[in-house]
């Protein structure tokens, strides 16, 4: 799930643009699809070479860092990845590339194993093959499912593809005459100050040379598995993701969950951020207020993904302080986005009777995940997965709620709009989209 | 009859046969610094003749015409306009399709473009200042935020009609972002100088303008002087790339039907473009004493503040909107001419089949930015697949060589065009002829296939109708054109009155 995203000029004087400084903001506003490693690698305009930056950190502090080198370029990519040791994968022979990988496409190994693999092959291919259109198209049919990426090569094409499932996302968008940005999500692209042109469709690769842009779709490329965890958690909510507002499904979320287990309650209040929209949903379906629950300290920091349990417990004590004045004397109808484990949600419920709470009913926008993702989203080992081990009830009982309960797998198709056999919901329900089985 | 063409390019193509096609049965002669293999064919096909020359030089022209004993000569592209081949015409007597010098210079200084619209009160218009030298300019854009918001967010011009190159729309919205976009506005507005040295014959150099945005589309029109009669709206895609990425080109394809109207565009926003397009010829004639007779253009935006705005204006046919609009033509071409010549149009009735229509250009990697590298490839085209699937295929710069090669001319190469029940299904019925286009050395060819596409078409419909509703919003409060402004230390400021007293001084 990390975010990437590429820039490339067009023009006369193209060679003047500091890919750096949008390369800067285009990952500070990807930075929800993971925190723990940063790299960006510039083609310089003299020497045409790519070099390469990467850090075990998040965005400002690796250009705080990287301010001391003198970076320069005017074409780049860049990624950010919630794991350490995560970053752009460098091959250098035979044709010297660097790849910026959403995703796991379908080699052996790890992540970044299976990236590295495919850069390597997709190196081999440039040199076979003349075009390098030929290139990727071959990429696409051999990798299977499950990724997108960014490649820039030394001599200086960026190609972009997106698996033949679309399952993960790469968006596409326009500067002036001048440049052309690819980036996970289409907020990215508003940040930079581009225009959003719209998908690279499932199955299809897009190349960028100094001259042109081609692009190609594998043949009977029909089939969709858009990876439904973006819908309701990875994607920001100011994104559009295949051409649907993420900003609508969640609220559709919200007006679902009142309609599938309505609560009693005098307030409704969403864990901030992603459960915020949620919040807005059901009370605009129920008519029961918003409020404003919780205040946050400090930078924002994913929790349903953050790595040691420790740090989770940490991290939602100093991040989420509940307001006393809007939840005194109430009965409260809590929204969270997603369960992983149960921790967070244990601290906040009990955080908020202390706050004097009367009442607490959980509901949560999304179904239990009770798998694992076999295309690069970190979800814990699965004996440590709530959902999983426990009924709704149970985990009422546990997180200290007087009631508990999931959005419907049904819930979640109606409320993103697409079919079952459009989406991957293999972490909802462990069926996989499978590149034999579905035709 | 005999007609003398001018110009060598996909337009004059389209035009060359659909003269060809009238009742009339006229022979077509032809005049153009390239040749164009389709008009060659025309122009034997009717008993006519293709000369290669100067298409600019008045002199080259008129004695063309002479020898042949032409009884009227059309006029392509905006070049010969500006070089006062029609007016040398008419001194001879020779009837004229193309505007003389006088009109033309509606389009060929895009700065008196837009003094005339502003003397005249037309609507449509946008702020705009100009400048002799890049420094002039550069020092009113660095003042940024102490400057008028309008100068922050600009398009850079030449302030000559400079085929279609030069024109660099900056917006400098995002204050994290500002010092790229600064050093960026001053190497343009620099480019711009050392460009514009080319040109000497306008005093101008560098026009700034308030940026602007909506769906672009271009309204073109015959005129006798008196009569402007509209054709279908057209839409040019100018970005080079995919996904409207890229440089500026000429035009990499263009949409037009089914009907008058684009399918995101109003019959009402038709008819307020026609009426900007009619004054605009009244307000050039009336400055210059001069009749206007023939095309006359409006490339056009629905914007936020005027409605419908002019970006610029063609003396001319577009191209490739020639192709859209001369396809669906069910009036006879030479009789439209003939009114122009007779100052008769009001007589006549435009009639066009109601089909949507679509036209991509397909052009040698290296257009627009690195001509150099796009000459001189060898093509092969296979002309009847390309018919068999049911496109239309229009030779635009190429040449064609005595011993029948052809090679490439460093421009568009050629323009296919289809029509269809929808926008979409002409532009799949187009993809599947490109693959008969090639350079036989491997050199690479591109074009744009999202052209008429359902993707694309969706985000046109979504940016007219955003933009719409902010302008209906002004019609209906009163407040169309207007705009107000505040300058730190200054107060508030009105940005149309300062621009206003700037042209009465
Ligand atoms: N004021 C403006 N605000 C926003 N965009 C603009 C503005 N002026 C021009 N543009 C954009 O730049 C393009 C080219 O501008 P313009 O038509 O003035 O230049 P040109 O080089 O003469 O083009 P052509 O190829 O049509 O001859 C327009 O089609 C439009 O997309
Ligand atoms: S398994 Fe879950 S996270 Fe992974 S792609 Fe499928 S829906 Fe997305
Ligand atoms: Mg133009």
């Amino acid at each position: 799930m990390p975010g990437i995203i590429g820039f490339y000029p067009f023009g006369e004087g193209r060679e003047n643009w500091d890919a750096s400084r949008f390369l800067y903001y285009g990952l500070t506003a990807l930075q929800g699809r993971g925190e723990a490693c940063t790299s960006i690698a510039l083609l310089e305009s003299e020497s045409k070479k790519i070099n390469i930056y990467k850090d075990n950190t998040h965005v400002e502090e690796f250009y705080k860092r990287l301010s001391e080198n003198k970076v320069r370029g005017f074409i780049g990519i860049g990624q950010v990845s919630p794991n350490e040791d995560d970053g752009l994968i460098e091959v250098k022979e035979p044709i010297r590339l660097v790849l910026a990988g959403d995703g796991k496409p379908g080699y052996q190994g790890n992540r970044v194993e299976a990236f590295y693999k495919l850069a390597q092959r997709l190196s081999t291919l440039l040199t076979e093959r003349e075009d390098p259109l030929d290139a990727a198209t071959q990429i696409i049919k051999e990798a299977g499912i499950g990724f997108s990426f960014v490649a820039l090569t030394e001599r200086e094409e960026m190609i972009c593809c997106r698996d033949p499932f679309g399952v993960k996302p790469l968006e596409v968008g326009a500067v002036g005459f001048d440049l052309g940005i690819v980036s996970s999500e289409s907020a990215a692209l508003d940040v930079v100050g581009a225009v959003h042109s719209g998908p690279i469709q499932a199955g299809e690769c897009v190349v960028f040379d100094p001259l042109s842009i081609r692009r190609r779709n594998i043949p009977n490329s029909e089939s969709r598995a858009y990876c439904a965890f973006e819908y309701v958690y990875l994607a920001r909510v100011d994104s559009l993701l295949n051409d649907m507002p993420i900003y609508n499904v969640r609220e559709r979320i919200g007006e679902i969950l009142a309609e599938e287990k309505e609560a009693e309650g005098d307030v409704v209040i969403g864990i901030p951020e992603t459960a915020l929209p949620f919040a807005l949903g059901y009370s605009n379906k129920t008519s029961i207020p918003v409020k404003l629950g919780f205040m946050r300290t400090g930078r924002h920091i994913r929790s349903a993904l953050k790595p040691t349990q420790f740090e989770r417990i940490m991290g939602v004590q100093l991040k989420l302080n509940p307001i006393k004045a809007a939840v005194d004397g109430k009965d409260i109808i809590l929204i969270d986005d997603s369960v992983v484990r149960g921790n967070t949600l244990k601290n906040t419920v009990l955080n908020l009777r202390r706050k004097g709470a009367k009442r607490v009913h959980v509901r949560v926008g999304s179904p239990a995940i009770i798998s694992h993702c076999p295309f690069g989203t970190e979800v814990p080992p699965i004996d440590e997965l709530i959902g999983r081990a426990l009924s709704e009830e149970e985990i009422a009982e546990i997180i200290g709620a007087d009631s508990f309960a999931y959005l419907s797998i049904e819930g979640l198709l109606k409320a993103i709009g697409l079919p079952r056999d459009r989406l991957c919901l293999g972490c909802f329900t462990s069926e996989y989209p499978n590149k034999e089985v579905r035709k | 009859m005999k007609i003398l063409g001018v110009g060598s390019g996909a337009r004059e193509h389209a035009i060359a046969k659909k003269l060809s096609l009238s009742i009339y049965n006229p022979k077509i002669y032809w005049i153009g610094e390239n040749k164009n293999p389709g008009i060659v064919r025309i122009c034997m096909k009717s008993g006519g003749e293709f000369i290669q020359g100067s298409t600019t030089d008045p002199e080259v022209v008129s004695s063309t015409a002479k020898r042949f004993n032409v009884d009227f000569v059309f006029i392509g592209p905006e070049e010969p306009n500006f070089h006062a081949v029609p007016d040398h015409l008419e001194r001879l007597k020779i009837p004229c399709i193309g505007a003389n010098r006088s009109v033309a210079l509606i389009e060929m200084s895009k700065a008196e473009m837009r003094r005339l619209q502003w003397e005249y009160d037309i609507p449509g218009k946008l702020l705009f200042q100009t400048f002799k030298s890049a420094e002039e300019a550069y020092l009113v854009l660095e003042k940024y935020a102490d400057s008028l918001t309008w100068l922050q967010n600009v398009a850079l011009k030449p302030a000559r009609q400079a085929g279609g190159k030069g024109v660099k729309v900056v917006e400098d919205r995002q204050i994290y972002l500002h010092e790229e976009k600064q050093k960026f506005k001053s190497k343009h507005v620099s480019w711009l100088e050392g460009y514009m040295r080319g040109y000497g014959d306008i005093e101008d150099k560098i026009l700034v303008e308030e940026n602007v945005w909506g769906p672009e589309y271009t309204l073109q029109c015959f005129t006798d002087g008196t009569t402007v009669l509209g054709m279908p709206m057209v839409q040019d895609n100018k970005n080079a790339h995919e996904f409207d990425i890229g440089t500026e080109t000429g035009g990499m394809g263009s949409i037009s039907g089914p009907g008058m109207c684009l399918p995101f565009l109003t019959i009402r926003e038709y008819e307020d473009s026609i009426r900007i397009i009619g004054k605009m010829v009244s307000a050039i004639q009336d400055k210059t004493g001069k009749r206007y007779h023939g095309v006359v253009a409006g490339q056009m935006m629905l914007t936020e503040v005027e409605g419908p705005t002019i970006i610029e204006m063609y003396s001319r046919l577009g191209d490739p909107e020639a192709l859209n609009v001369l396809h669906t033509l069910k009036t006879d071409l030479v009789e439209v001419c003939l009114a122009i010549i007779d100052e008769r149009l009001s007589k006549i009735r435009l009639e066009f089949e109601d089909k949507a229509v679509v036209v991509k250009a397909i052009a040698p990697k290296g257009y627009p930015d690195n001509r150099s590298l796009a000459i001189g490839h060898p093509v092969a085209v296979d002309e009847a697949k390309v018919s068999e699937i049911g496109c239309e295929l229009f030779w635009a710069s190429c040449n064609l060589h005595e011993d029948g090669r052809i090679t490439t001319a460093g421009s568009r190469l050629v323009e296919i065009l289809a029509e269809g029940e929808t926008l979409p299904v002409a532009s799949a019925q187009i993809e599947k002829a490109i693959p008969y286009v090639k350079l036989t050395d491997g050199w690479g060819l591109f074009h744009r296939s999202d052209i008429g596409s359902e993707a694309l078409l969706k985000r046109r419909e979504e940016l007219a109708e955003r933009v719409r509703r902010l302008y209906l919003y002004r019609v209906e409060k009163g407040t169309v054109g207007k705009r107000v402004d505040w300058l730190p230390g200054v107060g508030k400021v009105d940005p149309v009155s300062i621009l206003k007293n700037g042209l009465r001084r």
